[in-house]
């Protein structure tokens, strides 16, 4: 039993568009591990990589250089395959099927028992909420209903690992709380997961560790706290009864209301601007501290990378 | 063994949902059941007229299926990237090529089978004569879309969709040329057409080799040895044939 469940190392891969284009290089050494029973989130803005790196887990591209192994097994070893759930950015199914049909299709394919597999696919379709339009053609499925098919098909061989690129994109917010649900509920099952996203506040909720993937490289990996820098930066403050003309604090950004002034100054300012809010007669009617977040710390990257 | 079963069924189960293969089968009926007709508006025996028709359609409506559900069948896996989840599962890469592949020649087989049991019928019932030996005949025919198929699936491995089955047309053209390059070789005066047209000839399969068309017609002895050289070559190309799309098939990034 590995406690590494996916290791990524120092993966290369660029790709020849043709004859008269310039080579893309789009991995540039990237290497990574991700631990049992973890939800590991991989963030990265759009071209960094990361569908590039999921292509090469599940064998769909190979890398110019560098290894992968999957629960502890060569990435390309049907062993490592039984063990990994995959399910791509955008639900590729077949639409002369019905959901029933592709799953058990699937099941096959992963050589499940025949006489265990329709009681698993029961059991599947129930955990996406699929089970009551199991039987209708995928061709008919909305776009939600796809994407749930196309998880209940990474869960059909009860993998070890799950590998979702962008699970969440495009679903409405039912949709995406569905689907974290459905990802929290494997993770509390043992399940190691591995997703990719850009919408934050998901990877925020869900993520044990973080990877943050800029232009081919990992630039960041961590928990969100160890990421996130814990000192306020600065704070927010809301008063009444004073002019904002009357302060001499220097200040981040101001907004004045109808009914209150909202400023933003820097931590090491603070204290002056109370002081000087006191001495003006100021009604305080709110203190707030601005700490860094995650998506900030993410734009500071990509800005760092597109430079 | 499992997981390419799958696959082939999977594939055929989409042809059959598929209404262009009905549309290919019910012009291939029609046009066995119009032999009739040719048959009542040429000048020679009437039976052997529908039974050189029949033939005919069999094996040109054969090749037409062949060309277009490799085209949508094969082609279109890779296109719509539903082959992104069969190969993020134990499935070697071959195993996907061989799976389509047994799933496109039965595709063919099936209206095969339905065509020749028209054929079979349309004699029976206008001439009277039970004539097994029109099995042989599609038998053969199926060999020959055996070894067009296993091209087909090259084709899809190798270029886009619509080139990839111009090129399979191209070799069953070519390939019933493939006499007539020959006698060329020996009769063109520059060496360089010569030696290209000589690689072509070895290069594409000859297509005649199962042509049985002009025996089970006119009723004439079966020669056996060329019977066994075409089973031998269309097993032979078979095997050649998808090697080769495997071992592209196994380098290729899916994009």
């Amino acid at each position: 039993m590995a406690d590494i469940q996916l290791r990524v190392s120092d993966l290369r891969k660029t790709f020849h568009p043709g004859l008269f284009e310039a080579d893309v290089e789009v991995l540039k050494g990237l290497s990574l591990e991700v631990r049992r029973g973890e939800i590991f989130g991989f963030l990265g803005p759009n071209g960094a990589g990361k569908t590039t790196t999921i292509k090469a887990i599940t064998e769909i591209i190979y890398p110019d250089s560098g290894t992968i192994t999957v629960c502890g097994h060569e990435h390309t070893s049907p062993e490592a395959k039984r063990c990994i759930g995959f399910m791509p950015e955008n639900p590729y199914v077949y639409r002369h099927l019905t959901g029933r049909e592709y799953l058990r299709f699937c099941g096959e394919l992963l050589g499940l028992e025949r006489s265990g597999m329709e009681p698993r696919i029961s059991k599947v379709l129930d955990e996406v909420g699929m089970e009551s339009r199991a039987d209708r053609p995928m061709g008919a499925y909305s776009k939600g209903m796809l994407q749930r098919i196309s998880l209940a098909q990474a869960l059909i061989g009860e993998p070890e690992l799950l590998v979702l690129d962008e699970p969440m994109s495009g679903l409405d917010p039912v949709g995406r709380r569905d689907v974290r649900d459905i990802i929290l509920a494997q993770a509390g099952a043992g399940t190691t997961i591995f997703f990719s996203s850009h919408i934050i506040p998901d990877v925020e909720a869900l993520c044990d560790r973080v990877a943050i993937v800029v232009d081919g490289t990992v630039r960041a990996v961590g928990s969100v706290s160890e990421l996130v820098p814990q000192e306020t930066k600065s704070y927010e403050i809301t008063f009444t009864n004073l002019d904002l003309d009357r302060i001499s604090t220097p200040l981040i950004t101001h907004h004045v209301r109808s009914d209150a002034t909202w400023v933003r100054v820097a931590a090491e300012n603070r204290d002056a601007l109370i002081e000087e809010l006191g001495k003006g007669g100021a009604r305080l009617a709110s203190l707030n501290p601005v700490r860094i977040n995650l998506e900030d710390l993410l734009i500071e990257h990509y800005a760092g990378g597109a430079s | 063994m499992r997981a390419i079963r799958a696959i082939a069924a999977n594939t055929l189960r989409e042809a059959v949902r598929d209404r262009i293969l009905y549309l290919f089968v019910g012009f291939a009926v029609v046009m066995v059941v119009s032999t009739k007709l040719f048959g009542l508006l040429t000048v020679g025996d009437e039976t052997r007229i529908m039974k050189d028709i029949g033939l005919a359609a069999m094996q040109f409506f054969s090749m037409l299926i062949a060309v277009m559900m490799s085209m949508l069948l094969v082609s279109r896996e890779v296109e719509s990237r539903t082959v992104f989840n069969i190969l993020a599962k134990p499935v070697r890469r071959w195993q996907f090529l061989l799976g389509k592949y047994l799933g496109l020649v039965s595709i063919v087989a099936a209206n095969l089978v339905l065509i020749t049991v028209v054929l079979m019928a349309m004699v029976l019932i206008f001439s009277g004569q039970w004539d097994p030996m029109l099995l042989f005949a599609a038998a053969m025919t199926m060999l020959e879309m055996a070894v067009l198929a296993a091209f087909a699936i090259l084709f899809a491995v190798l270029t886009k969709p619509i080139l990839g089955s111009l090129m399979t047309l191209a070799v069953f053209v070519v390939g019933h040329m493939s006499e007539d390059l020959w006698l060329l070789t020996r009769q063109l005066p520059g060496a360089f057409t010569r030696g290209v047209i000589a690689v072509v000839y070895y290069l594409v399969p000859n297509l005649e080799r199962f042509d049985f068309k002009t025996e089970v017609v006119h009723d004439l002895p079966i020669p056996m040895a060329a019977v066994g050289w075409a089973s031998v070559s269309a097993l032979a190309f078979v095997t050649v044939v998808l090697f080769l799309a495997s071992l592209r098939f196994q380098s290729k990034d899916l994009k």
